[in-house]
């Protein structure tokens, strides 16, 4: 069995003011225990795997510890291949990820989708994948998470993905699914009549869309005393919140509901290249500020009836600034890394640190650099101006920066270089320079997939340096924690400019390597989740 | 450069040698993996070294228009560049020029072509190129010569030819007077065509010029030419050319391919094939292509290869998982590119070792049989290497022969 737990080292005292803490899953058989210090970061997956890291430059990225696995891109195959998986820890082996080193959680649906969906069912969540819509029934996926045996597994939810708004009709058949769909998943599995509920740990995505009584009274339908049939079947749990070990937040139904619906904004950009934009990257509403403190009542609906012991998790985050308001005005613990490995994707290497340095610039500095831009061309400083690397002298104390652990900053060795005749002598081992802005934009711009790899392995070392400074600070100065929040927000562009250049620059690249290649690049893009796919 | 002959078959004309250059040893014969714009596809240099990978090649063409010489130059050359510390091969940039440009227009001066960013005329010459590879900083540099397609016929031919014998010798002067030639090797690539007598009369005069030259290509061949007659123009080159020097036969990359023309006497290939046809879902093994893309992988848990040391093998990544991803996420693609590059290494790693030991014959007729025993010997595989004394069919005469290039193939049946 495995047992997720939360450790809260120190939290402000209120119920959503930030917190300290560490989540440790505790797997009892090998007996042994992966611990996440927190505020921290779970990997986003497609497909199974990290996008543009390959399995040797996943093991070198220090900051993948939890991998999140949307299980839907699995549907295309009947029964879905992971559930086949022979031997130990189906899906840990079949994906690649390490029992010493990775937890593995799983939920149906990717939470950064948006995409629209037909409508749930009573006994079914719809799923996408490339093959088309499929029908998933709690017990089906119960039967495959007994089989796959995640660490950690998401209940099915019933969040309507179809066009808004919502009726209240609606709305209270998605509390009363996801509810009993959780339920279901609770269950022992009666057809071996062993009792597998507790191999796993199960996480409950908060419903209840943007109506605070809604979200609150699914909380409330947890914690009730269950009695009679609905007693029987999760026995001998009294309710349904004594079988959750943690609770999440998907963001994007959210974002997609607060932000204003007015006509789309008018593109600046030139008609094909708009077009291109859009087809290459559908995900791009971004919330205002507005938008995101908005999230923070909702939140609160959902947590304020439920023991606080239970860590709290959200889904993808627009922005640290984002991540920031929700760590300081909730009490978030983990968030997927989902906005900086789509910053990957497009060409961002990410550059800031929390706090923010002292005396900054006039303007806002930008969270990163898109670099397509031909000020890069001649660049050959490492990715990030915030980071040493592993050439960097950190004697000066006063000047000392951390280093940056990533793949592009600290290029590690991979093992032993193999031998491939006995006369092969002794192969040179060199001390590795870090990668520079120049070479990185001349990957982008010759459309070479390393640029992805080098990236996204930095952007994600980059968000974990950002969570462990939010720790030093949360640890040595709680009280200075809000007002470094402010700082940060001074300090760094939250509207994210230059995310849409580089947007622009990236499907500009596409866009000029032509071909018939759009034509395919488009479907292709349509038919995936993450859009995270570039070109082979 | 040093160069120093180990060990020679006793029955075919393969050899092992020590090239030792600026950055490094590399056995031969050897495989280069192909980097055209500064990177292995998807992959980094760190994992490059984990495959024990020695030479690789940049391509000039691309390397001129992006980065562009200026940033190679600050940047202290393409090794620095793209971070690789071990050795490094460039073309001249004169095939890309024929294969990639509609406009190119050869004069005695050098090759006039559009220029693709401003579409302005533009002049490749000999001495441009030379200048253009001393910037990217290869360990070993190739002279321009005038290519044409190997399916060319008449006059043409013999033209291409004498003038890149006129091209290499104003190639060994720029470089000579450059004071690179120290650190640079130039490659003479011989031409002729299909013609024995044009290729005699190139080998002849650039042999002539050998002590400007560190190694010999041959070039003009693998362009869709028939295989019975790409064999025996490798055989005829690779018998003139001296012995104290590196024979390399461009664009060569299937693993029936390799082995031949190692038999024959060539020490060195590159193609960008295994790396390219990975990122479509072909992984290569001793048992010949698998298309990854094809339903049958999508239950099948085992490796590509269960005795293979690369990286994606070692690690038990499944057939399932690669089915799963493939031409999806880029990773699936690092992770068979990774697969087939050692593949490569391997069968001439393997082929090294046999030369020492004396057993390259058998290792010659091991290899056919597990990768075509199935299908069918290619019978130009059959011809070339019983012309130097390996009978593939020995010891079993009904073994079948297919007629045609013979390669071996798993069409996909994704739709």
């Amino acid at each position: 069995m495995s047992t997720l737990r939360l450790d809260i080292e120190s939290s402000s005292g209120t119920l959503f003011g930030p917190r300290l803490g560490k989540v440790s899953l505790q797997r009892d058989a090998e007996g042994s225990t992966l611990e996440i210090l927190t505020p921290g970061l779970i990997t986003s997956t497609s497909r199974g795997v990290v996008p543009h890291l390959s399995r040797n430059n996943v093991n070198a990225t220090a900051a993948i510890c939890w991998v999140h696995v949307p299980f839907e891109s699995f549907l295309e195959v009947s029964p879905p291949t992971p559930t086949l998986q022979p031997g130990a820890h189906p899906l840990h082996k079949y994906l690649g990820f390490r029992r010493d080193q990775h937890i593995v959680s799983t939920s149906l649906r990717d939470p950064s989708d948006d995409r629209e969906m037909p409508a749930n069912g009573n006994g079914f969540a719809n799923a996408y994948c490339l093959r088309g819509v499929r029908k998933v029934t709690p017990a089906d996926w119960r039967n495959w998470v007994v089989k796959m045996q995640p660490d950690i597994v998401t209940a099915l939810t019933d969040v309507p993905f179809t066009a808004g708004p919502h009726s209240q009709k609606r709305m209270t058949k998605s509390l009363e699914r996801s509810s009993a769909w959780l339920s279901d998943l609770l269950q022992p599995i009666s057809d071996t009549g062993v009792d597998t509920r507790r191999q796993r740990s199960i996480l409950v995505h908060m419903a209840g869309g943007v109506i605070p009584t809604a979200r609150k009274a699914f909380s409330l339908s947890l914690l009730e005393t269950l009695y009679g049939k609905e007693a029987e079947a999760v026995k001998p749990l009294a309710t349904l919140d004594e079988g959750v070990s943690g609770y999440t937040f998907d963001l994007v139904p959210l974002h997609k509901a607060l932000s204003p619906t007015a006509a789309p904004i008018r593109s600046t950009h030139p008609p094909t290249l708009a077009a291109t934009m859009a087809a290459l990257d559908p995900h791009v509403d971004l919330p205002t500020p507005e938008a995101s403190a908005k999230l923070v009542p909702l939140l609160h609906a959902s947590l304020s009836p439920l023991p606080q012991h239970k860590p709290r998790i959200a889904h993808s985050a627009a922005s640290p600034h984002e991540m920031l308001l929700l760590i300081r005005d909730v009490g978030v613990d983990l968030f997927d890394a989902h906005w900086a490995q789509r910053a990957a994707d497009i060409g961002v290497a990410l550059d800031f640190t929390f706090p923010a340095p002292n005396g900054g610039a006039d303007a806002r500095a930008d969270l990163g650099h898109n670099l397509y831009d031909t000020r890069y061309a001649h660049d050959f400083s490492p990715f990030a101006d915030a980071f040493g690397t592993c050439e960097t002298n950190n004697d000066d104390k006063d000047t000392a920066r951390t280093t940056c652990p990533c793949i592009a900053c600290s290029p590690p060795r991979l093992g032993t270089p193999l031998r491939h005749s006995t006369v092969d002598g002794p192969y040179p081992a060199h001390a590795p320079a870090p990668f520079t802005r120049a070479y990185a934009h001349h990957l982008l711009h010759t459309h070479e997939m390393s640029a992805h790899a080098l990236l996204a392995a930095h952007n994600l070392a980059v968000l974990d340096a950002f969570f462990a400074g939010v720790r030093v600070v949360l640890a040595a100065r709680p009280s200075a924690f809000a007002r470094e929040v402010e700082r940060f927000a001074e300090a760094y562009d939250g509207g994210l400019a230059v995310w849409a250049q580089a947007r622009a620059a990236w499907a500009e690249v596409a866009l000029a390597r032509g071909k018939g290649r759009m034509a395919r690049e488009k479907e292709k893009q349509e038919q995936d989740t993450l859009g995270t796919a570039v070109e082979l | 450069m040093q160069f120093e002959v180990l060990a020679t078959c006793h029955t075919t004309r393969a050899r092992v040698c020590r090239m030792t250059l600026g950055h490094g040893v590399t056995m031969l014969p050897t495989f280069m993996p192909v980097a055209t714009q500064a990177a292995i596809k998807g992959l980094t240099p760190q994992q490059m070294e984990g495959l024990g990978v020695s030479l690789i090649l940049n391509n000039t063409y691309h390397l001129n228009l992006r980065p562009g010489i200026k940033v190679l130059q600050e940047a202290g050359g393409a090794h620095k560049f793209q971070g690789w510390n071990h050795n490094l091969l460039t073309d001249s940039g004169g095939f890309q020029l024929v294969s990639l440009s509609k406009f190119t227009k050869i004069t005695e001066e050098g090759a006039l072509f559009a220029s693709p960013f401003t579409g302005e005329p533009t002049m490749l010459t000999p001495e441009e190129s030379m200048s253009i590879q001393h910037a990217i900083g290869a360990d070993i540099i190739m002279q321009l010569d005038d290519v044409v397609s190997s399916l060319t016929t008449g006059s043409r031919v013999g033209e291409a030819m004498e003038r890149s014998v006129r091209w290499l010798d104003r190639c060994i002067e720029f470089h000579r007077k450059s004071g690179r030639d120290e650190k640079q090797n130039l490659f003479a690539i011989v031409q002729g065509g299909l013609d024995p007598a044009l290729r005699d009369r190139c080998l002849e005069e650039m042999i002539k010029r050998r002590e400007g030259v560190a190694g010999y290509a041959i070039g003009g061949l693998s362009g869709g030419e028939e295989k019975d007659i790409f064999w025996r123009i490798i055989k005829q080159c690779a018998e003139k050319l001296p012995a104290d020097r590196p024979r390399y036969s461009m664009g060569i990359g299937f693993a029936e391919d390799l082995l031949v023309c190692v038999a024959l006497g060539v020490d060195m290939a590159d193609c960008v094939f295994p790396t390219r046809t990975a990122r479509f879902g072909v992984a290569l093994t001793h048992n010949g292509p698998m298309n990854l893309r094809l339903g049958k992988y999508a239950k099948d848990f085992g490796p590509i290869d269960d005795t293979c040391p690369c990286p994606t093998c070692s690690d038990g990544t499944s057939r399932s998982i690669l089915h799963h991803t493939i031409t999806r996420e880029t990773s699936a693609a690092h992770a068979v590119t990774l697969h087939n590059l050692t593949f490569q290494a391997q069968v001439m790693g393997r082929a090294r070792d046999a030369i020492i030991a004396g057993t390259f014959p058998k290792y010659l007729r091991s290899f056919f049989a597990g990768y075509f025993s199935d299908s069918g010997y290619p019978e130009w595989c059959v011809n070339a290497l019983r012309s130097v004394g390996v009978d593939l069919l020995e010891g079993d005469p009904a073994a079948k022969v297919v007629r045609g290039n013979g390669a071996k193939w798993e069409y996909s049946d994704a739709s």
